[in-house]
């Protein structure tokens, strides 16, 4: 054990200590770290971008034969020549670079967004929205064992006033006057717990982080403790 | 021309998409998988737009403000060895410096801003505190019943970790439920009027 | 398991059994047919059907049971599944089941796997025709049954999907029903939104403080259904700024949201009559990371002095970091997602916060287009049938009727 000789954990370490000063207030070595963050991140996310989507899903499509050193399965395999569909696309969309072609990207952006809403049409019907109903269609009078449970009857009688005035609360077309607004109140008191309890949940999740930082400096960085 | 061909490939392609959904065949799982795959590639071209965006926005910084003209250079002179390291797919492995930048800056940078919600937390629940609303009460009273679960108080914590599974498996489930029919039907209705051209404003608007 | 692998089983579990009865034959006489292997019977009623909603390349072969089930000596404890292409031609074993299923689904769509001709690959139209076998815990497998054949076909319309269908296809047309009531001027009454005047009153501060707004469109996808959500309320705030002259500040963190915040912003300023004070460097793209991004954001926060943040679109962890650090700098926030698991923190940290659908709602409103608010009232006329669903549930639950619980049943294949 003992503090640690490689170059990297210091820089990690400093990096750490940098960020952890932005909670006093902002000074020149969270700017620092933020600028090149922003400029290793970003250009980390390109090359990802070419070498895992790119040269895999299309350039080995169109051409495979280039891929043959760094991907010998796919550099076998026909060519694909549906694949000329997002190229040219990728071209239009790049066509913004230009004044005068910019409205050419419009068609591409037009395909990304008509085939995203399409398949959220079907998307969210299918894996939430149905099981949501199902899980809401309960009984009022609940039966565990064979007799009759107070606690569970309570807890269905909840469960239905809170499905029931959470929906009436998002109502839009009527006013919230009357009957119609106490159903709606208690709509966004029962939203508050739940966000309440999404809250205290998450606190556990998050010290936990941050333990995991704590580890990184005295354990990695200045070796006191072992990991 | 300019303005209706984006909206007939919008309507068709959400057409298409949606009745795919609905049928089984080879040719429908073929759009599937091959939409998707495009939809991916499109980003990274995307993704060059963006680098000069911010290349654009660096540089203009550097030039025109000398506040800003240190910081300005270390995002660029990162991003420049970035890219350098990154030119050929064979330092992608452990050890290149690409991934050793990966795993020394960006993961532990990452880390860190990630662990700062731990600070932020708390800061957030004092200002819901301060706010004195009756809402704001009853969230935070509910997530100090939550939070408590983690503190060993004997014979409470007991009668607490009843109480917690009961919050969450009873109102915050139905509120839940509210939340998610409510969002999905937003969802579905937003979807149709994408697909029908009348909502526009991603193409810029009218 | 093939045939080839069992003989020399067959022949070493009678060797033993000749072994023990050669030791036992010592001390008295065994029964001849002791050392003969009895074979079970054959499974019965084999049955070849299409496998149902899909692409045509998978059969169903069922059978009831072999009647030595549960028998002594000869007890059966799977069955084994053969195919060809020919009723007389070479089988080959493409599964065994154990005792208790009596279905199997076989086939594949891959043709090619791994490089090889995939050998469960079925042809679509092709027939196949299938022998089964029962197996004995010793491996003794019986004789053949007789082949039958089947027919893989592709289908047009998933059947199990229809009540998706049917639902979908009542809520479009309720949808159309309502934007076309709009169209035709008819007036649809929508109560106001808290969050509306909220914004108003957020941009006003700005421009009396005389310094910029922020606006953040989440870290979701550009044509997410939020983010989307987010555009046009992006769009009314830009308007704003362009007649009040402030800048509206738009650092994004995904490229095609970068080029559909530009459009938006710039056709804002077109619209408001400004074209001259639209700036691009206003809206850059920033880094596609998570955190990064938000280290960029938060520098923005501080170093401009932004009166007014705005939140809006599909918000993951970062919510509360950006929240949190608008909220130190004494800036007005607004926010909005449609994310349950990030409302807790948008609620705790900013000034107004637009619950889930609300975000839409307020997207239609602020668009001004009476079109956009008539599906509102469809979404509305959709949660009171959600309500009856639920109030028939609970009264045929409670009964101890389940039909209606099953009609919302979920499980399809």
């Amino acid at each position: 054990m003992g503090i640690s000789g490689d170059i990297w954990v210091w820089i990690g370490a400093f990096l750490t200590f940098s960020i952890m000063s932005f909670l006093y207030k902002d000074n020149p070595f969270y700017k620092f770290a933020e600028h090149l963050f922003v400029g290793v991140s970003a250009a980390y996310w390109m090359c990802m971008g070419i070498w895992q989507t790119l040269v895999p899903n299309l350039i080995a499509k169109l051409h495979p034969p280039v891929v043959s050193e760094i991907l010998p399965a796919a550099s076998t395999k026909p060519a694909e020549y549906s694949y000329i569909i997002p190229l040219v696309l990728g071209i239009m969309f790049l066509m913004r670079l230009s004044p005068k072609g910019a409205w050419i990207s419009r068609w591409a952006l037009a395909f990304i967004v008509g085939t995203t809403a399409g398949s959220y049409l079907t998307r969210y019907l299918r894996s939430d929205f149905l099981g949501q109903i199902q899980y809401s269609i309960i009984p009022l009078i609940s039966i565990e064992d064979g007799s009759f449970s107070f606690v569970g009857t309570i807890s269905n009688i909840i469960i239905f006033l809170g499905v029931f005035c959470g929906l009436i609360y998002f109502f839009f077309s009527k006013e919230h006057k009357g009957t119609f607004g106490v159903a709606s109140k208690v709509g966004i008191y029962i939203l508050m717990i739940t966000f309440g309890a999404g809250f205290g949940y998450t606190v556990m999740a998050r010290i936990s982080l941050l333990v995991g930082r704590m580890q990184f400096i005295f354990g990695d960085w200045l070796g006191i403790i072992s990991r | 021309m300019k303005k209706s061909l984006p909206l007939g490939i919008v309507f068709f392609a959400g057409v298409v998409m949606f009745f795919q959904h609905f049928i089984p065949t080879d040719q429908s799982e073929f759009i599937y998988k091959y939409a998707n795959d495009w939809l991916i590639c499109i980003g990274v071209y995307a993704m060059l737009l963006g680098i000069w965006s911010l290349i654009r926005v660096t540089l203009h910084k550097a030039r025109h403000d000398p506040n800003e003209r240190f910081y300005a250079i270390v995002t660029l002179v990162s991003m420049g060895i970035m890219i350098v390291a990154g030119w050929d797919v064979d330092n992608l492995r452990a050890g290149s410096l690409f991934m050793n930048m990966f795993n020394y800056i960006l993961i532990p940078v990452q880390a860190t801003i990630f662990s700062l919600l731990a600070f932020y937390v708390a800061s957030a629940a004092y200002r819901a505190f301060r706010a004195r609303t009756v809402l704001a009460t009853l969230l935070l009273f509910t997530a100090f019943v939550v939070m408590l679960r983690m503190i060993p108080l004997g014979y409470i914590s007991e009668l607490n970790q009843y109480l917690v599974a009961w919050i969450l498996s009873v109102p915050n489930l139905a509120a839940k439920r509210a939340i998610i029919m409510g969002v999905g039907l937003g969802m579905m209705a937003t979807s149709i009027k994408i697909i029908l051209g009348i909502e526009r404003q991603y193409l810029g608007g009218d | 398991m093939d045939r080839l692998k069992l003989i020399p089983l067959i022949v070493l579990s009678a060797l033993l059994v000749f072994i023990i009865n050669a030791d036992a034959g010592a001390q008295e006489e065994a029964p001849a047919d002791t050392a003969e292997i009895v074979k079970p019977a054959p499974p019965q009623n084999v049955r070849v059907v299409d496998n149902p909603n899909d692409n045509g390349h998978y059969l169903l072969i069922r059978w009831d049971p072999s009647p030595d089930e549960g028998k002594g000596d000869n007890d059966v404890m799977g069955y084994n599944i053969y195919r060809s292409d020919k009723p007389d031609g070479e089988y080959r074993q493409m599964g065994t089941m154990p005792v208790g299923f009596y279905e199997y689904e076989d086939g594949s769509e891959e043709e090619v796997l791994a490089g090889e001709k995939n050998l469960e690959y079925m042809e679509i139209g092709e027939t196949y025709y299938y022998k089964l076998t029962s197996v004995t815990p010793q491996d003794v497998e019986s004789e053949f049954t007789e082949p039958v054949s089947g027919v893989p076909t592709a289908d047009w319309f998933h059947a199990g999907k229809l009540s998706y269908f049917i639902a979908l296809f009542l809520y479009i047309s309720l949808v159309l029903y309502f934007i076309k009531a709009a169209k035709s001027g008819q007036k649809l009454y929508i109560r106001p939104l808290g969050g509306i005047e909220a914004i108003d009153n957020a941009i006003g501060r700005a421009t009396e403080m005389g310094r910029p707004i922020l606006f953040v469109l989440g870290t979701g996808t550009a044509s997410d259904i939020a983010t989307i959500a987010g555009y046009t309320i992006l769009g009314r705030v830009a308007r704003k700024t362009a007649e009040y002259q402030i800048p509206v500040l738009v650092p994004v963190n995904e490229p095609v949201m970068m080029s559909v915040a530009q459009e938006t912003v710039r056709n804002a300023y077109i619209e408001a009559g400004r074209p001259d004070l639209y700036d691009e460097k206003n809206i850059p793209y920033v880094t596609a990371m998570q955190f990064p991004y938000v280290a960029a954001v938060n520098g923005i926060m501080i170093r401009e002095k932004t009166a007014t943040n705005f939140y809006m679109g599909l918000f993951h962890a970062e919510a509360l970091l950006l929240a949190e650090t608008g909220a130190t700098t004494g800036a007005i926030q607004i926010s909005g997602t449609d994310q349950p698991s990030q409302l807790p923190f948008f609620i705790a940290a900013t000034d107004f916060t637009l619950i889930g659908e609300e975000l839409y709602a307020a997207s239609a409103y602020l668009s001004g287009q009476p079109l956009l608010l008539g599906p509102l009232k469809a979404q509305d006329y959709a949660k009171a049938l959600l309500i009856v669903i639920m109030v028939i549930g609970l009264i045929t639950m409670t009964i101890g009727w389940s039909f209606w619980y099953d009609l919302f049943s979920t499980n399809i294949t």
